[in-house]
């Protein structure tokens, strides 16, 4: 426990130092003016503000950003052996990539507060009450969770260093731009709808949405759920492999 | 760095000689178990199926001594190391420290060792100070413990004045320093230094010479790694030559440089007509021969300093002026290249 508080200490420390703490503050609201000025009126979202239809696809962008620049630091460590160092310390195997997890979800919560205080100022509002406000921030890390832990492990396996993220930034901007969060399927290709329906950032986006409003379909909450419990042990099998290889 | 070095005496008193009075758990030197910190024995390692980087290493290290592997690169000095340190594992053998199977009991070897690498692996984003702190919570010290602790070794290592700053600021000297310090925290029962010396300067060397005797005087039993023979030479109790991951050699650096020949006694008369007279003196003892290159005369040294001695006393009671006597040993460069050569051929 102390190995694992030490840590997470540390990680936090490194990251207030670095640039990527600012652009992941920034994010949100960059993201949030962009669409609300630029496809303000654009897109019909039926009776349902557009701010208040985008804002959950901003929560999930920030999540995933923040989740993918773990990649960063986990490379980071890895390229200056200060990971290798950490296993000829008498602390568990899992603590170092622990603690940058848990070092990741108190990061999210700023760019996720942000999020928050930029869409109420724009017009956002949670109405489904505490509870399900609750379950909105919960589901938002747990996202995070997910993709940090996959970044992690890329991170720690790959030579390539800083840039890191920056290959991720790509499919990451794919899946949020061609998703139901910017817009309703109907605004996209035929072609394009079953993927921009189905894929997760559309999945989540959804039920956020359905969790600010207090109406959620349980079938969308069960997929989204299902996604990140997908991504969870998928990446978390990935890291502990990466973590115990020991060549 | 002078400071540094000079000013470790005061540490063992603060915290390593309590625990080796009080015999203190935390602190961790305590006598090791049985004779040898240690015990390596056919050792093996190859990567990948193919490139054997270990092809059956054996040696041990006395607990309190300094050990030194010494070989080119490439030798298989920091695979012995990272096998020792628990990070890789062996192919085959086994290997022993502080009387803890490595690939059994890697948790108790890891509370046993401290280790600094070939390029000192710091979080670039702390200060020398944050990074000190870090590596004693980690290594179990409460936070208050850390802290004193980290200012104790901060004022050692004379990184006071930089210690605020980021550890990505600083010089390899300073970065080799924060890197030793988070090392010795919790005195380690053994440390392993995987070539400590790289790219220092030649007084930050001799400075960590110094730190790396002190911590044997302690108790502190020293693996490290080296190319450079005299810095084995200065600083082992004993050396293991090692290459294409073999160990040719062992022992003392005495008994390396005696494996290549024996001693001889150099004696130069002053005025080179009186090389003869010299041949006469010292007629009687083993191999005598006259260099008239150099004009002098060299005694097979069998006895060491004793022979140097009898010829001296000979030489000086027939009234002869020398300009020369000196009793020329091996050296370890010698040793080395005579041992590496015959393993290639």
């Amino acid at each position: 426990m102390t190995a694992l508080a030490a840590l997470t200490e540390r990680s936090l420390m490194s990251t207030l130092r670095d640039s990527g703490m600012i652009f992941e503050m920034l994010v949100p609201v960059g993201s949030l003016l962009g669409f609300t000025v630029a496809l303000h009126g654009l897109i019909d979202t039926g009776p349902m503000s557009y701010i208040q239809y985008v804002l959950p696809a901003v929560v999930v962008q920030s999540m995933m950003l923040v989740a993918l620049l773990t990649a960063d630091r986990s490379a980071r460590d890895h390229r200056y052996g200060f990971g290798e160092r950490l296993r000829t310390l008498p602390i568990t195997a899992a603590a170092p990539v622990s603690a940058r997890m848990v070092a990741t979800l108190v990061r999210a919560t700023i760019p996720l507060s942000v999020a928050m205080i930029a869409g109420y100022t724009f017009g956002f509002r949670m109405a489904g009450g505490l509870g399900y406000a609750l379950a909105f921030v919960l589901i938002a890390l747990l996202l995070c969770l997910a993709v940090a832990l996959g970044a992690d492990a890329l991170g720690s396996s790959t030579s390539i260093f800083e840039g890191t993220s920056q290959i991720l930034l790509f499919p990451q901007l794919l899946l949020v731009l061609l998703s139901t969060g910017i817009a309703p399927g109907r605004n996209f290709p035929g072609w394009m709808r079953p993927y921009v329906r189905n894929q997760p950032v559309s999945q989540v986006a959804e039920t956020l949405r359905g969790l600010a409003t207090g109406h959620v379909a349980i079938g969308n909450l069960v997929t989204s759920l299902a996604w990140c419990a997908g991504m969870l042990l998928v990446f978390g099998a990935i890291t502990l492999r990466v973590q115990r290889r020991t060549s | 760095m002078r400071r540094a070095m000079a000013d470790v005496s005061p540490c063992r008193q603060s915290v390593c000689r309590q625990t080796l009075t009080r015999g203190h758990p935390v602190h961790g030197i305590l006598t090791a178990v049985g004779q040898f910190a240690i015990e390596v024995s056919g050792l093996t390692k190859t990567f990948g199926g193919t490139t054997s980087a270990l092809r059956g290493v054996s040696f041990s290290v006395p607990a309190g001594t300094v050990c030194a592997l010494l070989g080119h690169n490439g030798a298989g000095k920091t695979t012995t190391i990272n096998i020792l340190s628990t990070l890789i594992r062996p192919s085959s053998g086994r290997a022993l420290v502080a009387g803890y199977d490595v690939v059994r009991q890697p948790a108790q070897v890891r509370a046993s060792i401290g280790m600094t690498g070939q390029i000192p692996a710091l979080d670039q984003m702390l200060t020398g100070r944050e990074h000190v702190v870090l590596f004693g919570r980690l290594r179990g010290l409460r936070r208050h413990q850390a802290k004193a602790r980290a200012d104790e070794l901060i004022e050692q290592f004379g990184l006071v004045a930089a210690a605020d700053r980021r550890v990505s600021t600083y010089s390899v000297g300073m970065r080799r320093r924060v890197d030793l310090a988070s090392a010795l925290v919790v005195p380690p029962k053994v440390l392993f230094l995987d070539e400590p010396t790289a790219g220092l300067d030649p007084r930050s060397r001799r400075d960590l010479w110094t730190l790396v005797s002190s911590l044997a005087q302690q108790g502190v039993t020293v693996l490290l790694t080296t190319q450079y023979l005299e810095e084995a030479d200065v600083l082992s109790d004993s050396i293991v030559l090692i290459d294409h991951g073999q160990v040719i050699a062992s022992g003392t650096a005495d008994d390396l440089k005696r494996s290549v020949g024996p001693s001889y006694c150099h004696v130069t008369p002053a005025n080179p007509a009186h090389l003869s007279r010299v041949a006469a003196a010292v007629a009687g003892l083993d191999g005598i021969a006259i260099d008239a290159d150099t004009a002098s005369v060299s005694v097979l040294a069998r006895d060491g300093v004793a022979t140097l001695g009898e010829v001296f006393r000979r030489v000086d009671a027939l009234g002869i002026e020398l300009a020369d006597i000196s009793l020329r040993k091996p050296s370890l460069d010698e040793a080395f290249l005579h041992l590496t050569a015959e393993t290639v051929t």
